[in-house]
């Protein structure tokens, strides 16, 4: 059976979006905002405003409750997941914590959305995550299940399985938490290299660590009091 | 005598509430049903292996596995009939009768009956609990974001291999309660076997391989949808595991049991309409 078609992401936009979580101030209030493409995005909060819920909205795991959520002018509300299923394979969510699949091995986590949808042979597959694991150090862990290693490899597992697909858009949600500066180098490197050879496009990051954000983001964007905004005074410097 | 209305319409009132609650959890439990089998039946991605793969696990864990204590139950059950049957009616001269009483207790009600109470003990348990940590560990979202539907690659092959499980199991209980109890019987009470077997043979009918089947293959899809439901009812906090598993336990045996009771009640009221009683 033929893999899904991808399609190219041309714009993500909030139009009038809401969203609160129950019993909990609002994270966004009528906020119309047309996302950079093309960019490695920084998008800065304070904890607790709704930086994973914001990656949650972008990849479609929750709803507005108001407003609409547009993707090449789609209103991603509306669809049904099989109808979104395309766009979703072109968004890779790195968690800042938990997600992976406890019954299965950490190499058959990877495996998991190359072998469902088919993107790849399987030894093709199989060597994409091998790779991705030995430049990352955690080949040695592959035969082990997500409770038996420590937390750091878990979050690098996590970190991959959101790029193993190649999905033009990549959210990542404090990627550098529990990581070493090594790995975190290297991983940065990973996604810089998947840039320039077009298969990651639009890279997001909330993050805390200023001085890697610094480092590697060509665009901030402020998530605070209910909305989004650019920030395009600081000075950033791109790789 | 005001005081005796208001208490009615406060007890009206609170039994509407729980009527409307109940109808509604149903309704919402069905529509899982629904929604699972058309994921699956829709999803082009997921493949037959993946399907047959977990519902075979499925089958391993709640069948196979259960077989152990299905057989300690369906022993003590069948020998505790059976001694009660054959020593009751033969006092009362109805010796002849055992096989139609058996296939009655054991068939028809037994069978269908413990096999579910042990599945929700052993698998419903297992099923909620593990579906509500996967919750709480954000594996389904991890797999909603990877594109994959959980309805149809958690529920729908733990559902259809759930009911397998409880027909196979019901069945193997039958067959114990009726040859083991029978075996266990001759060591205290001089039962023939030819005698035995002939009775029961005449006695089962088309109808009663119908309600067992129509019993089993509910109660399983019951028990698994109520578990799978409970699971993913888990929000955030591992603390809600133990919460919703306890729920999937006590909402499963209801619905199992009320299903039950309705069944036989359905089928008697149709046995009574057949004799032109009613």
């Amino acid at each position: 059976m033929a893999a899904v078609e991808r399609p190219i992401i041309e714009k993500i936009e909030f139009q009038n979006l809401s969203f609160t979580h129950p019993g909990h101030d609002p994270i966004l209030e009528n906020c119309s905002f047309e996302f950079p493409l093309n960019s490695i995005c920084w998008i800065k909060a304070e904890t607790g405003v709704g930086r994973s819920t914001l990656f949650q909205l972008i990849s479609a795991l929750q709803m507005p409750n108001s407003g609409n959520y547009l993707l090449n002018g789609q209103i991603v509300n509306d669809m049904s997941f099989e109808e979104f299923l395309p766009y979703r394979l072109s968004i890779g969510y790195g968690f800042d914590y938990g997600g992976l699949i406890n019954n299965r091995t950490l190499v058959e986590n990877l495996m998991l959305p190359l072998q469902y949808h088919k993107v790849l042979p399987y030894l093709e597959a199989k060597n994409r995550v091998e790779r991705y694991m030995i430049q990352l150090g955690i080949l040695k862990y592959a035969g082990l299940r997500p409770a038996m290693v420590q937390g750091a490899v878990r979050k690098i597992t996590c970190l991959i399985r959101a790029l193993v697909l190649h999905p033009q858009i990549l959210l990542l949600d404090d990627p550098t938490v529990g990581l070493s500066p090594e790995v975190a180098a290297q991983f940065f490197e990973i996604i810089v290299d998947l840039r320039k050879k077009k298969q990651i496009r639009h890279v997001f990051i909330t993050s805390l660590d200023v001085g890697w954000m610094n480092k590697i983001s060509t665009i901030q964007i402020h998530l605070a009091e209910s909305t989004l905004n650019f920030n395009r005074k600081e000075k950033v410097v791109g790789l | 005598m005001g005081y005796l209305v208001q208490r009615l319409d406060q007890f009206v009132i609170s039994l509407g509430r729980s009527v409307t609650k109940n109808l509604e959890y149903t309704g919402q439990v069905l529509l899982m049903v629904y929604l699972s089998i058309r994921a699956t039946v829709v999803d082009q991605a997921q493949g037959f292996r993946t399907i047959v793969s977990v519902i075979s696990a499925q089958i391993y864990f709640t069948g196979f596995q259960a077989l152990p204590i299905v057989s300690v139950l369906a022993l003590a059950c069948g020998a505790i009939v059976i001694l009660q049957s054959s020593s009751n009616l033969n006092l009362l001269g109805g010796a002849q009768m055992i096989g139609n009483l058996l296939v009655v207790i054991i068939v028809r009600e037994l069978g269908p009956l413990m096999t579910a109470l042990i599945v929700i003990a052993r698998s419903g348990t297992a099923v909620a609990s593990e579906v509500g940590n996967m919750r709480a560990n954000r594996e389904i979202e991890a797999l909603e974001s990877m594109g994959i539907n959980p309805l149809s690659f958690i529920v729908f092959p733990r559902l259809i291999g759930g009911v397998i499980s409880v027909i196979c199991l019901a069945f193997y209980f039958t067959v114990i309660a009726l040859v083991g109890g029978f075996c266990i019987t001759r060591l205290i009470q001089d039962l023939p076997f030819n005698f035995y077997i002939d009775s029961i043979a005449q006695a089962i009918a088309f109808e009663d391989i119908w309600l067992f089947l129509l019993k089993n293959t509910f109660s399983g899809m019951i028990i698994f949808i109520i578990c799978c439901y409970q699971g993913l009812s888990v929000q955030r906090s591992p603390t809600e595991v133990p919460v919703a598993t306890t729920q999937a336990v006590v909402k499963s045996i209801i619905y199992v049991i009320v299903f039950n009771l309705t069944v036989t009640s359905l089928f008697y009221l149709n046995q009574l309409l057949k004799l032109g009683v009613l």
